[in-house]
C-alpha cells in the first residue's frame, strides 16, 4: 500500500469540478442521516466534501479522522437529490473512498473484516460457505461485539438455500414472447433470497418475457466500489458486461430487482469510461438496464384473481428513491395490482442498510434501522414491502412487520404462491368500497372532513 | 459598558456553559464559518459561536446572560432563509442562538382541531412526515422553498403557500416569547392560566400582540400553534402557457373574478419561463456580465414546451369526477382570451417543474425550485419581493421594468406571482455567481435598482434579504420608524436581541 498516490489526471479534474459545484448552501446537512443523527458538520455532505478537498489536495494518505467521517457516510445519496447546486456528491464519495483505500493503512481488524466482505459477497460459493458458519455461531452471538455481532444478528433465519448453478439459464416466456431481457441475479440475494429471483422469474415469463439468468457474473461491483476497491470493482463490472454482450440474441432490457446493484449498472458507462475497450459496450448496457418495477410499470399485469387490498407500506430503498429516482413506477404496478399502498414518514431517510454499512458501521446503522422502524409502525400498514434486499433484510431486524419484495407481492397477486414472508402472518385485506362520487357524500368518520 | 465588543464574549460563553453545557455552545471554526454564508452580495459574516438551547428556560438563560454581558444575539429557527440571508448574523459578533438544532419538538396536536403546537426547529418536512404518520388527515401549507425550512420562522417572516392555508402568519394562533428583557410572554388567551382556548382564538380580550413579533427583533419566539387544513380525498390541478410576454397583464385579469369569487381556492402561480426551466436546466451561454438573449430563451420554451407565462391553480373535493366539471369552468374562462394552451392535471404530473406546483398544492414539501440555484455557477441568490395589485396595466408595466432592469445588470429575469384576489406576491430571484466579484455587484445594483424602480410606482416588497432590511426600513415613514424602535426600547431595552434586524436597532457595523 502506498502512503502517497498520484489520482489519474482525468479522476483528479472530474473531482475537482465536482467539488467546485459545492457553493455550501447546505440544504444536504438537513437530509444527511449521520448529520441529523450526530449534529457535527464533518459528519454532513458539505463538511466532507471540504475534507475530501484537502485530502485530495495533500495527495497524501488522510487523517484518522477524516477517514472515519468518510466511513461514516452512508452513500445513500439523499444529498443529491436535495442539493440545489447539483453536486455530484455520489462519484466524488466513490472517489474519495478509493484513495482512502489506496493510501490509508487502516488497523489490523478492520482490514481483515473489509478484505474479507470483498472476497465473500460478491462470491456466491464462498457466501454460501460463510452462511453455513455464521448460521452455527448465531446463537452465540451475545458472546460477540461490534461488526461481529452486528452480521450473525444480520444473518436470514432458516436454512440456507444452495447457490444458484452458476451457469447460464434460460426461462421461456408462457405463451407468446414479447420481449427478452437479462435478469441480474445479485451476488447476495442468489444465495440469501432465492425466492426473489424465483418470483421475478415467474412474474416476467408469465407476462409474456423470456428470461436470461446470466452465469458467471453474479456481482455488478456495487459492493466492492463502496468499499473503495476499484480494481475489484471494475473487474465485475467487465465480467458483467462481457457477459450481457456475449448474448447471442438481441436483449430488451438488463432487469435488476436488487436496486442496489441497479444504481451502481446504470453507471456503468462512468465506472468504465476510462477503459477504451469496454467504455462503449459498458455504456450501451446502463442504457438498457432497468429496474424490475420501471420494467413492469409498463406492462399489463394480468389482473388480480382476489381481492390484494393487504396495507403495504412501500419503503423508497436509496438506490432507487436517490440514486435511480425511481418512485412513482413501483407505486403505481402495486397500485394496479390491487394493493393499498401506504407511504412512510421520512421516505428519505435511508434505513442504515447501505450495502455493507450496517456491518461495518453498526452503530449508526442501529440508530437508523430502528428509526426507520418506528416509521412504518406508524404507517398503519401490514406488510412491508421494498426493492432492495438490504433494505428488507436491515429493517426485517428492527421492524414486526413480514417485509416482502416487490416481485413477491406482483406475483403473488398475479398467480403466484404467497409470499414465504407472509404466510405466518394473519392478514386481511381492505374491504373496498367506493369513494364518495358527490358533496352530498356522507362525512367520513375517518377524516371528519367535508368534502 | 460597551455593548457587543468581542471583550464580553468570553464571559457570555462561560454563563451559557454553565447554564445549558458545554456540548451546546459551539466555537470552531467548521462551524461558525458556516454559519456566516449566505447566498447575497458581499462578504460573508461568521458569528463569533453559535448556541444551541434545548427549551425556554434554557433560552431564557441565554437572554438574561446577554443583558448581563451585553453581548448581542442573532436566533435563527432552521437557517433556511435561502436568498434571504440563510443564517447569517445582520451584525459584527453577535452570537447565532440555533433554536432549530434541539427546539424542534411537536409540542402538541389536537386532531379534532387541526392544531399543531410547535417549536421554532419543527420544519415542512417534519410536519409533513409527522402528518402522514398520523393517518395523512392533514396537511401543511409549504413553500417553494427547501422543506427543512422552519414552519415558525417562515410564518415570523411573513412566509406564505399556495393553499387556501397560504398565509401562514395568518394561521398561526397563540405565541410563546421570551422577550430581550429575559420575560417571558404567551399572548392571546396564553395569558389567561387556565387557557382553554389559546390556540383557537386569536382576538379574545386585550390588544392582539403577536403582530409584534412578526418581522421584528423583540423577543425570542419559542412556540406557536398553528393552524392546519384538512386533506382533500382529491386534488386535481389546471395549468396554462402562454406564448407572449405581454400577455401578463391580460393573464391576471382573468385570474383575479377566479379568486374574488373564492371559485379557485387556491392562490395560483403565474410563473415566467426561467422561474419555471431554470430548475431543470442551466443557463444555455453562460457568460458573465451578459444576459440570456430572447432567442435563446425562446429556445428554451419550445424544448420545454411551455411559453413566457404559465399559471396554475388547484381544485379540492371529494373524487376526481367531482372536481371534473370545475376544471372545466376555468378551462372555457381562459379560453375566452382567444391563447394559451390548457395543461391538464396528468400532463402536469409528467412535467417535474409543473408537478413540483401540485406537490405544493397538495402540501407535500418538495426541493425542485431550489434547483433553480444552479442555473449560473457560483451560488449566489437573492429574492426581491414586491407585492403588486392585481391590476393589469400595474402588473405589466412593474414587469416590463423588471425585466429591463435585469438584464441591463447581465442577469436573468426569473419571477412568479402568487395570485390572490386583489394582490399578488411578486417574486424575483436574482441568480448569479458570487465568485465574481463584477458579477456580484452587478447582482447588489440591481437589488438596488429594483428597489427604487418599485418605490417609484409606490409598491413596497414583502421580504427583504438582511442586507437590505435597513434601506427598506428607511423607506418608511418617520412615525412607523421612531414606533419601531420606541417598542424595541421598552421590550429589549439593552439591544441584544438581533438589533439591525429589520431595520431596527443597530448593529455594530461587520
Amino acid at each position: 500500500m502506498n502512503s502517497t498516490v498520484t489520482m489519474p489526471k482525468g479522476d483528479l479534474a472530474e473531482a475537482n469540478a465536482i467539488i467546485k459545484t459545492c457553493v455550501h448552501y447546505g440544504f444536504c446537512t438537513n437530509t444527511c442521516p449521520t448529520y441529523v443523527l450526530l449534529g457535527d458538520e464533518n459528519e454532513s455532505p458539505r463538511g466532507r466534501i471540504d475534507l475530501i478537498k484537502d485530502m485530495l489536495a495533500s495527495n497524501a494518505a488522510p487523517s484518522k479522522d477524516t477517514v472515519k467521517h468518510l466511513d461514516n457516510c452512508l452513500s445513500c445519496l439523499s444529498c443529491m437529490t436535495t442539493c440545489a447546486a447539483k453536486v455530484d456528491y455520489g462519484h466524488l464519495i466513490d472517489r474519495a473512498r478509493i484513495h482512502i483505500e489506496q493510501t490509508y493503512r487502516r488497523p489490523l481488524a478492520d482490514r481483515l473484516i473489509r478484505t474479507a466482505l470483498a472476497l465473500i459477497l460478491p462470491n456466491p460459493r464462498a457466501l454460501h460457505t460463510a452462511l453455513r458458519i455464521g448460521a452455527l455461531a448465531r446463537p452465540f452471538r451475545q458472546l460477540f461485539r461490534g461488526r461481529l455481532r452486528a452480521m450473525l444478528e444480520l444473518l436470514p433465519a432458516g436454512e440456507r438455500n444452495p447457490p444458484a448453478p452458476r451457469r447460464r439459464q434460460v426461462f421461456a416466456a408462457d405463451g407468446e414472447r414479447k420481449s427478452r431481457v437479462v435478469l441480474h441475479l445479485g451476488c447476495v440475494q442468489q444465495v440469501a433470497a432465492q425466492h426473489i429471483n424465483e418470483a421475478a422469474i415467474r412474474l416476467l415469463t408469465r407476462h409474456g418475457i423470456e428470461v436470461v439468468a446470466l452465469g458467471n457474473s453474479s456481482c455488478c461491483g456495487a459492493l466492492t466500489l463502496h468499499m473503495g476497491k476499484e480494481r475489484q470493482a471494475k473487474a465485475a463490472a467487465i465480467r458483467f458486461v462481457q457477459d450481457v454482450m456475449a448474448e447471442k440474441e438481441a436483449i430488451d432490457a438488463v432487469v435488476i430487482t436488487a436496486s442496489g446493484c441497479g444504481t451502481t449498472v446504470k453507471d456503468y458507462g462512468h465506472l468504465l469510461a476510462a477503459d477504451a475497450d469496454m467504455s462503449a459496450a459498458a455504456m450501451a448496457i446502463a442504457r438498457k438496464t432497468r429496474d424490475v418495477s420501471e420494467l413492469l410499470n409498463d406492462l399489463q399485469l394480468h389482473p388480480p384473481k382476489e381481492n390484494m387490498a393487504y396495507k403495504v407500506a412501500y419503503h423508497d430503498a436509496c438506490s432507487m428513491l436517490h440514486g435511480q429516482r425511481v418512485v412513482v413506477q413501483p407505486r403505481a404496478v402495486l397500485k394496479r395490482a390491487g394493493f393499498s399502498v401506504h407511504d412512510i414518514a421520512e421516505r428519505h431517510f435511508c434505513c442504515g442498510s447501505a450495502g455493507v454499512y450496517n456491518m461495518l458501521q453498526p452503530e449508526i446503522a442501529t440508530r437508523l434501522g430502528q428509526r426507520k422502524a418506528a416509521n412504518i409502525a406508524g404507517s398503519g400498514a401490514d406488510i412491508l414491502c421494498a426493492g432492495n434486499l438490504g433494505c428488507l433484510t436491515q429493517i426485517g431486524h428492527y421492524s414486526d412487520l413480514p417485509a416482502v419484495h416487490t416481485v413477491e407481492l406482483l406475483d403473488w397477486a398475479t398467480g403466484g404462491p404467497m409470499p414465504p414472508a407472509l404466510r405466518a402472518y394473519p392478514l386481511a385485506p381492505e374491504t373496498k368500497t367506493e369513494a364518495p362520487q358527490n358533496d352530498t357524500a356522507p362525512l367520513s368518520a375517518a377524516t371528519q372532513s367535508f368534502w | 459598558m460597551n455593548l457587543n465588543s468581542q471583550a464580553q464574549t468570553p464571559k457570555f460563553l462561560d454563563i451559557v456553559r454553565r447554564s445549558i453545557g458545554d456540548d451546546w455552545v459551539h466555537t470552531a471554526d467548521a462551524t461558525v464559518s458556516r454559519y456566516g454564508e449566505t447566498t447575497l452580495p458581499g462578504s460573508d459574516n461568521p458569528p463569533p459561536a453559535v448556541v444551541y438551547p434545548g427549551s425556554v428556560d434554557e433560552v431564557v438563560a441565554i437572554v438574561n446572560a446577554a443583558n448581563e454581558t451585553g453581548t448581542q444575539l442573532f436566533p435563527i429557527s432552521n437557517g433556511n432563509n435561502i436568498s434571504q440571508g440563510s443564517r447569517a448574523p445582520v451584525g459584527a459578533n453577535q452570537i447565532v442562538v440555533d433554536l432549530g438544532r434541539r427546539m424542534n419538538r411537536i409540542l402538541d396536536f389536537n386532531e379534532d382541531m387541526g392544531i399543531a403546537t410547535v417549536e421554532p426547529g419543527v420544519s415542512y418536512q417534519q410536519m409533513h412526515d409527522e402528518l402522514v404518520r398520523r393517518g395523512d388527515r392533514f396537511m401543511v401549507d409549504v413553500t417553494s422553498g427547501p422543506p427543512a425550512g422552519s414552519v415558525l420562522g417562515n410564518a415570523l417572516d411573513k412566509g406564505a403557500g399556495y393553499t387556501p392555508y397560504a398565509d401562514h402568519f395568518a394561521m398561526t394562533c397563540g405565541m410563546e416569547i421570551v422577550l430581550g428583557n429575559g420575560q417571558r410572554l404567551r399572548t392571546g388567551d396564553g395569558a389567561l392560566e387556565t387557557a382553554r382556548n389559546w390556540h383557537m382564538s386569536k382576538y379574545s380580550y386585550g390588544p392582539y400582540l403577536d403582530g409584534l413579533f412578526v418581522q421584528s427583533n423583540y423577543g425570542i419566539v419559542t412556540q406557536a400553534g398553528f393552524w392546519l387544513m384538512p386533506k382533500p380525498p382529491a386534488i386535481r390541478s389546471f395549468a396554462f402557457t402562454f406564448d407572449n410576454d405581454d400577455d401578463l397583464g391580460d393573464i391576471v385579469a382573468a385570474i383575479r373574478p377566479l379568486r374574488m369569487s373564492g371559485f379557485v381556492p387556491t392562490m395560483m402561480r403565474l410563473c415566467n419561463d426561467l422561474w419555471l426551466l431554470a430548475s431543470e436546466t442551466s443557463h444555455p451561454s453562460y457568460v458573465s456580465g451578459r444576459s440570456i438573449t430572447d432567442d435563446e430563451r425562446k429556445d428554451l420554451q419550445r424544448a420545454h414546451n411551455l411559453g413566457s407565462w404559465t399559471v396554475s391553480g388547484a381544485f379540492y373535493g371529494a373524487s376526481d369526477a367531482q372536481i371534473a366539471p370545475m376544471v372545466e369552468r376555468v378551462r372555457s374562462h381562459f379560453a375566452s382570451l382567444g391563447r394559451g394552451r390548457y395543461i391538464s392535471h396528468e400532463e402536469a404530473m409528467e412535467s417535474p417543474t409543473l408537478a413540483s406546483a401540485v406537490a405544493a398544492y397538495a402540501g407535500v414539501p418538495s426541493v425542485h425550485e431550489m434547483k433553480q440555484l444552479a442555473w449560473r455557477p457560483g451560488g449566489g441568490m437573492a429574492s426581491f419581493t414586491p407585492g403588486v395589485p392585481m391590476d393589469r396595466d400595474l402588473v405589466l408595466q412593474s414587469s416590463r421594468k423588471s425585466r429591463e432592469i435585469l438584464r441591463s445588470h447581465g442577469l436573468e429575469y426569473l419571477k412568479m406571482y402568487v395570485c390572490g384576489p386583489r394582490f399578488a406576491r411578486g417574486l424575483h430571484h436574482l441568480l448569479w455567481n458570487r465568485t465574481v466579484e463584477a458579477e456580484d455587484r452587478a447582482a447588489d445594483q440591481a437589488y438596488k435598482a429594483l428597489a427604487a424602480a418599485y418605490t417609484d410606482l409606490g409598491l413596497q416588497v414583502g421580504r427583504s434579504p438582511i442586507r437590505y432590511q435597513d434601506f427598506h426600513m428607511s423607506l418608511l415613514g418617520d412615525a412607523t420608524r421612531k414606533t419601531c424602535e420606541a417598542i424595541k426600547d421598552v421590550l429589549d431595552p439593552r439591544g441584544i436581541i438581533a438589533p439591525g434586524r429589520y431595520g431596527i436597532g443597530r448593529a455594530a457595523t461587520a
